[in-house]
């Protein structure tokens, strides 16, 4: 079985009372420890269809099943408990909370869980020593790079282990090196902790490292690749 | 208890705004524990009254006297079981900045209707006995230093009581044992102050001693009766009312303090609840990452919520503290006309619970904006 399964979604957002349609009717199979790149135009619906999978939106019409959950049907409250154990979501703007410093930010997520103190510091200092940063959990996001605030925000994706990890344009803010260093890391995450990642990118490059890409174009899948690379 | 952190990591995002709403609670809370104050002060001389005392004085105004021929018709209406005079003398001790309340008092009698005037017998024979000797409070003695035997001066405040000084002999210190009695104010004998007024025989007020409360107002009545159509009418009432309208000559203190405390309260809940939601809104990618993350929206509600109200609280605290340590008898000196005024434990936990309200209505619309917040419709305005 899948491990998600989008079923003819539909969505169309309102503005000024018209219906404006971003995705048609697409349908997706994405079996467990894929490693799936988005790509197409701006206002292809990628992103769309990355918050439909994250949970945090909802189809106008169609269904979305991810592992058991068919997350389309489930209320606001359970969706967000459901988000805060499935899903880790990577940002383009990273969006560390600026306050916190790395090792806080990564743990944001784990408050959320019954952990003791101890154990979320354990689980923070794994996700820290995966993504290379377990020296600067002390450090606040202005205190890094680029690539390094993307790291931590990698970090807090995985800090739980989720099902699945989603990242929108992970690399869309970064310099080729710090990029390659990030796209070097979800593969990493996807070959050696089989974590499934669906990744939205306009950048080829960066499309080469999924193990498989899909085009859509006016809110529709034009074309499905198999691996590339 | 994990999530304490987070929040105390919000509210230190902007210091300089973290600091002025507190700031701003904390001033709002200090004039409001104040004000609560000087009020009780000004109305606990009118609670602690006597209710069998009743006060006679000029039905114009307490400003004008009435002769002595007044004492001796009160003394004989029935009902009337004791009866005693006083004049307030107004003497200014050295400079007029050093304003104190002092009455010129049959001593006797006045001792003997004023049980809260502590003194041994010894201290209320030697004033008794002494034509120029006087009796100060023991606060008042504090302010100036009096001890017993020191000499007073008191140079003349009401042109009635002639140009000369008034010299006087300290015979007691005596202790406040009520609120009906300050212990602030200076008291000596009438006959002193009348052999030398330039109009003899002038009493400002008639203090009166009933058996029982219930017959304080057909009393009165009867007094007042007495006197209906006499070039000085009198007016008659209840000590707690004689009180009140040495009270009164401020105007409606009540409503005016009561007033500025509500606007002072109603401005700072404003201006805390706009900068709260200024913080939200530029908060809003934040809000919406955390959102993401799995932070349902009753957290998001109670975590912004939180901010607003530690910040009200540490306001809160902050204010009542230096209301306590300022506001106490040394720092406003009434001169007598009102007990001492200080903030009490009462005051405080009324100012805590107004920075409690202040910051639980001030987070109310941003915390309800923030745990409705789109995140889809957040996220994409940065993006």
């Amino acid at each position: 079985m899948a491990l998600i399964e989008l079923r003819d979604v539909t969505k169309a957002y309102k503005r000024d009372a018209i219906d404006i349609p971003v995705l048609e009717r697409v349908s997706i199979s994405v079996p467990e420890g894929d490693f799936l790149g988005l790509m197409g135009p701006s206002g292809s619906g990628k992103s769309t269809l990355l918050n439909l999978l994250a949970g945090i939106d909802r189809p106008s019409r169609g269904a979305i099943r991810i592992g058991d959950t068919e997350i389309s049907s489930l209320s606001e409250r359970a969706l967000a408990a459901w988000r805060s154990r499935h899903i880790g979501f990577i940002f383009q703007l990273y969006n560390l909370i600026p306050v916190l410093t790395a090792f806080e930010n990564v743990e944001l997520p784990l408050l959320l869980t019954n952990l003791s103190k101890k154990q979320r510091r354990d689980h923070v200092m794994t996700a820290l020593g995966i993504v290379g940063l377990s020296d600067r959990e002390k450090h606040y996001p202005r205190q890094l790079s680029g690539g390094q605030e993307q790291r931590v925000a990698i970090a807090r994706a995985i800090v739980t282990d989720p099902t699945l990890l989603l990242a929108d344009e992970p690399t869309g803010d970064l310099d080729a090196k710090s990029a390659g260093e990030v796209l070097t890391l979800l593969q990493r995450l996807n070959e050696e902790y089989k974590k499934t990642i669906v990744m939205v990118t306009h950048d080829p490059h960066a499309a080469e490292r999924a193990k498989r890409v899909l085009h859509l174009e006016k809110g529709t899948l034009v074309e499905a690749q198999q691996p590339v690379g | 208890m994990k999530f304490l952190g987070l929040v105390l990591k919000s509210a230190k995002r902007s210091k300089r705004r973290t600091f002025l709403t507190v700031m701003s609670v904390a001033i709002a809370v200090f004039l409001f524990a104040s004000l609560r104050a000087v009020l009780d002060g000004f109305n606990a001389g009118a609670e602690a009254s006597s209710s069998t005392r009743i006060v006679t004085i000029r039905s114009t105004s307490l400003i004008f006297s009435m002769p002595t021929s007044h004492g001796e018709a009160i003394r004989v209406t029935p009902g009337v079981q004791d009866m005693t005079w006083a004049n307030w003398f107004g003497g200014i001790y050295k400079d007029p900045n050093n304003f104190f309340a002092n009455f010129a008092v049959e001593p006797e009698s006045y001792l003997r209707m004023y049980p809260e005037i502590q003194l041994t017998p010894e201290e209320r024979t030697a004033f008794i006995e002494d034509r120029t000797g006087c009796i100060v409070g023991d606060g008042l003695a504090k302010r100036f230093g009096f001890k017993v035997g020191d000499k007073i001066t008191l140079q003349v405040g009401i042109p009635v009581y002639g140009t000369q000084d008034y010299d006087f002999t300290v015979r007691a210190i005596y202790r406040s044992g009520g609120a009906a009695v300050d212990n602030q104010s200076m008291m000596f004998h009438w006959k002193y102050v009348d052999e030398r007024s330039l109009v003899k025989g002038q009493v400002g007020w008639y203090v009166i001693q009933v058996s029982h409360p219930d017959q304080a107002v057909q009393v009165a009545a009867a007094i007042d009766r007495k006197f209906a159509n006499s070039p000085n009418e009198t007016k008659t009432d209840t000590e707690k009312a004689f009180q009140s309208s040495f009270v009164s000559m401020f105007g409606n203190l009540n409503l005016l303090l009561g007033s500025i405390a509500l606007a002072v309260v109603i401005t700072t809940l404003f201006v805390a609840g706009n900068t709260m939601a200024m913080s939200v809104r530029e908060r809003t990618t934040e809000i919406a990452v955390m959102r993401t993350l799995g932070f349902p929206s009753g957290m998001i509600f109670l975590l912004v919520a939180g901010e607003g109200l530690l910040m009200a609280v540490v306001g809160g605290v902050l204010g009542v503290a230096v209301a306590r340590a300022l506001i106490n008898p040394n720092f406003l000196n009434a001169g007598g006309f009102i007990p001492a005024i200080g903030v009490n434990t009462g005051n405080m936990l009324v100012g805590l619970a107004l920075s409690v309200i202040i910051g639980v209505l001030a987070g109310l619309i941003p915390a309800t904006m923030a745990s409705r917040l789109k995140i889809v419709d957040a996220l994409r305005r940065v993006a």
